[in-house]
């Protein structure tokens, strides 16, 4: 990857989010005005995104974004309007942008078309657009070609193919290799063949497949269906036949009104009411910064807070004349950087739903591909992430995604034999778990084949025969470098893409993958992403000297000034008598005399009769709002879920889940010794 | 103990600062400081093998490429030491596990640290908690 690009990949990443939320926005019923935004927005988007790829020698790409930009364009000059399914479409259109920028950031080749999966609804698109005032209705673009072939079509053959789709005609294509000392004559005996079952269109050039020699042709003809047997095909002739267009797309508007045999072009659609461009005020996007600028402004903030720290305790060891005036000017300064700090964080964060909503369009669109319905939900999109991960996720997401739906999802026919309902689900959960987000992604299917994947560990030497591992251990195997149950990949899944690979995009983040699942009952692939900041509320308390923040999520009762308690006590809450162990036991920290000041703790989201245990403190300091930073891999503590820089140094932010275990080990250890 | 450093594996050399202790601290390393708005974790020699608790304060942290940084009390210089210099570490040593070699020059004995090997043990120690 050429990190001078850095800039560029960050403007392009915020790009694609702003195209994705926009994208959201037309999904939901709003006023014209809002739409017509969102598709300027969205237009804009794209335009940008050709000209940034232009400029870096991107062609493929900054042609895809470039047609992209002319389907926008029409939208927004009042010529298609904006439906569910063309919302859909054009969604698949960005997310195949943005596979394709991912693809380029990793130093992959340009393909030669990035929208070569959408390129019929495309064309339909464009086809189905009300043409421009004085132009005739052209559906030439409906036809599954690329664009060099419909480039070759002449001016009759394009109102051939509008007229024969609009009386209802589909229309096929043909395509053959012929030998050059006979083509002339096989390609004559083969097109008056093709002409008795229906209208040719057109002749024209095509490639010529690899391992064969000779001349290609596509002959395009209009008819009900193509009859191979009544032409008179030599061995090693017929490249291919497909069907190019189908008139049921065309919708029946366009169809009304027309005698269905006339070669005329149909008589524009109802004009729709211009939409007028909106007012200034309703255009005005939310400010976004990429990344890489909201990082640096991060640090040079952080340097300020530090600075402001050393003034602080300097003018602490030193009063001056002054008194208290300077200390209380300084703890405003703290409380303004910390606005400052949220707000940068707010720049970097992006609800989760973002990420869902990527997916979204590409599980109903494998399901339509693969003949598997598929019943989606979502839990947890209110939860927020970092805009640098969810650019980062998104393709290891879809990828895993992917694989539920073409390896773990059965087909209708043997679910509804298993006594499972048609449709295969999957259920994709996102929570925070101490430091982490962690999604959970569930499906209903078959399960990890383990037979196979043991004797596929065997075959690679990375199991031995008659060692019987654990399921765990299968699990793990599966995401191994270079490790694929299947010979070749299948074409949904594939992609050169495996497991091993998502693993290890996912351990880049600092992220853990972990994969379980059931025969006939279903999968659930677990990601767990650390989040490097957040804003925490928490309850302040000291322990040992130390000052932690403990995030309100999990403080279930605060209890102060009570009597002298010890770890392993009991004590009463709500009724309730539950275990008390001291902080510093959890911590590993030199044991107190015993305490007067309690947190009760509980699981986050649980429920009220769960795990809990009463936490002994020193002294209840009161609550805050921190701003958390993680903590490197190597300085990770047990119970600890980051820090947050304060005058008087470090205050830890304690994983409430993880004091949960430590305590009740520690709780453990007690009576063990008793 | 006098080390070798590659200029190759520094980030830079910063002042000393006070060390956040982390309660419950993993073996190797004493706490964090706040380096360039994140916490960089600080290691504690003591507890390499071989390892030795540094005399006074130390007066600087070389903040190593892999987000490491390392205590130090003064910088010598640089040097560019000949290949007839250096020579292994035996099997005994137990520096071995982060040294990768040993350097004789005018009378020093230069131990050079191997970032790599440091951060395998750093992981192996976090593995055996």
């Amino acid at each position: 990857m050429d990190h001078s690009f850095d800039d560029v990949w960050a403007e392009c990443e915020d790009l694609f989010q702003q195209a994705h939320e926009t994208l959201a926005t037309l999904k939901e019923p709003q006023s014209s005005h809002v739409v017509q935004a969102a598709i300027n927005a969205l237009f804009r988007t794209t335009h940008t995104l050709k000209g940034m790829a232009g400029m870096l020698g991107f062609h493929s790409f900054s042609r895809a974004a470039h047609r992209m930009e002319d389907i926008f364009d029409l939208m927004r000059k009042g010529r298609l309007r904006s439906t569910d399914s063309l919302v859909e479409t054009l969604e698949s259109g960005v997310l195949a942008l943005e596979a394709g920028m991912a693809d380029l950031r990793r130093g992959r080749p340009e393909p030669e078309d990035y929208l070569y999966a959408i390129r019929r609804e495309l064309g339909e698109l464009e086809a189905l657009a009300r043409p421009a005032q004085g132009g005739v209705q052209d559906l030439t673009s409906m036809l599954d070609l690329p664009a060099d072939a419909l480039k070759a079509l002449s001016e009759y053959e394009r109102t051939r193919v509008t007229a024969l789709l609009m009386s209802s005609l589909p229309i096929h294509g043909v395509a053959i290799c012929l030998d050059f000392a006979t083509f002339d004559e096989r390609l004559k005996a083969l097109s008056e063949a093709l002409g008795a079952q229906g209208e040719l269109i057109s002749t024209l050039p095509w490639d010529v497949p690899e391992g064969l020699d000779g001349l290609a042709f596509l002959l395009v003809v209009a008819c009900s269906t193509v009859d191979l047997g009544a032409l008179p095909l030599l061995g090693g002739e017929l490249i291919s036949t497909a069907l190019l267009a189908n008139p049921d797309r065309v919708p029946s508007a366009l169809k009304e009104g027309d005698s269905g045999q006339s070669a005329e072009a149909p008589a524009p659609v109802e004009e729709a009411p211009v939409v007028q461009a909106p007012p200034l005020a309703q255009e005005v996007e939310i400010l976004r910064l990429p990344a890489l600028r909201v990082e640096a402004l991060e640090a040079r903030l952080m340097a300020v807070g530090q600075l402001r720290d050393k003034a602080s305790q300097l003018l602490r060891r030193n009063p001056g004349p002054l008194g208290e005036h300077p200390i209380a000017l300084m703890t405003q300064m703290e409380e303004g950087l910390l606005e400052v700090q949220k707000s940068l964080l707010q720049m970097r964060m992006v609800k989760i739903e973002s990420l869902f909503s990527r997916i979204e369009p590409m599980v109903k669109s494998l399901s339509r591909d693969t003949g598997k319905p598929v019943k989606l939900t979502f839990n947890g999109g209110e939860l927020e992430l970092e805009r640098s991960l969810l650019g980062k996720l998104s393709e290891p997401f879809l990828h895993l995604v992917r694989n539920a739906i073409d390896h773990g999802l059965e087909p209708p026919s043997e679910r509804l034999a298993l006594g499972k309902s048609e449709s295969g689900s999957i259920r994709i959960t996102a929570s925070q778990r101490g430091r982490n987000l962690r999604f959970d992604i569930r499906d209903d299917g078959r399960g990890f084949n383990l037979e196979r994947i043991e004797s596929r560990g065997i075959e690679l030497g990375l199991l031995k025969r008659g060692q019987s591992p654990t399921p765990e251990r299968l699990h793990r195997l599966a995401l191994e470098p270079g490790f694929s149950t299947k010979d070749r990949a299948s074409q949904l899944s594939g992609r050169g893409v495996g497991m091993d690979v998502v693993r290890a995009e996912v351990e880049a983040l600092g992220g853990e993958l972990h994969l379980s699942s059931e025969a006939r009952r279903g999968s659930l692939i677990r990601l767990s992403i650390p989040l490097s900041r957040a804003v925490v509320s928490c309850l302040k308390v000291r322990c040992a000297g130390q000052v932690f923040g403990i995030p309100l999520g999990s403080v279930i009762r605060v209890q102060a000034g009570r009597p002298l308690r010890h770890g392993g006590d009991q004590v009463d809450v709500f009724g309730l008598s539950l275990p008390l162990e001291s902080l510093q036991a959890c911590l590993g920290l030199p044991e107190p005399d015993g305490q007067r000041s309690y947190v009760v703790l509980g699981q986050q989201g649980a429920a009220s009769r769960s795990v809990s245990v009463a936490l002994g403190v020193d002294e209840i300091l009161g609550r805050g709002e921190l701003l958390l930073r993680s903590l490197p891999e190597l300085a990770h503590a047990a119970g600890i879920m980051g820090g947050s820089a304060q005058e008087e140094g470090v205050l830890w932010v304690l994983d409430p889940e993880a004091v949960l275990g430590l305590a009740m080990d520690s709780l453990m250890r007690r009576v063990a010794r008793v | 103990m006098d080390l070798l450093l590659a200029t190759l594996d520094l980030r830079e050399v910063v002042a000393s600062t006070a060390v956040a202790p982390l309660p419950g601290r993993p073996r190797g390393i004493e706490g964090v400081v706040f380096y360039q708005g994140e916490f960089l974790p600080v290691l504690a020699w003591k507890d390499l093998p071989g390892g030795s608790v540094p005399e006074g304060e130390a007066g600087a942290l070389a903040v190593l490429r892999p987000r490491l940084g390392l205590p130090i009390q003064r910088l010598f210089g640089t040097i560019d030491p000949p290949s007839e210099a250096w020579r292994e570490v035996d099997e005994q040593d137990p520096t071995a596990a982060w040294v990768s070699g040993i350097c004789t020059m005018e009378g020093l004995q230069l131990r050079a640290l191997d970032p790599a090997r440091l951060i395998a043990l750093l992981r192996r120690f976090r593995e055996d908690r």
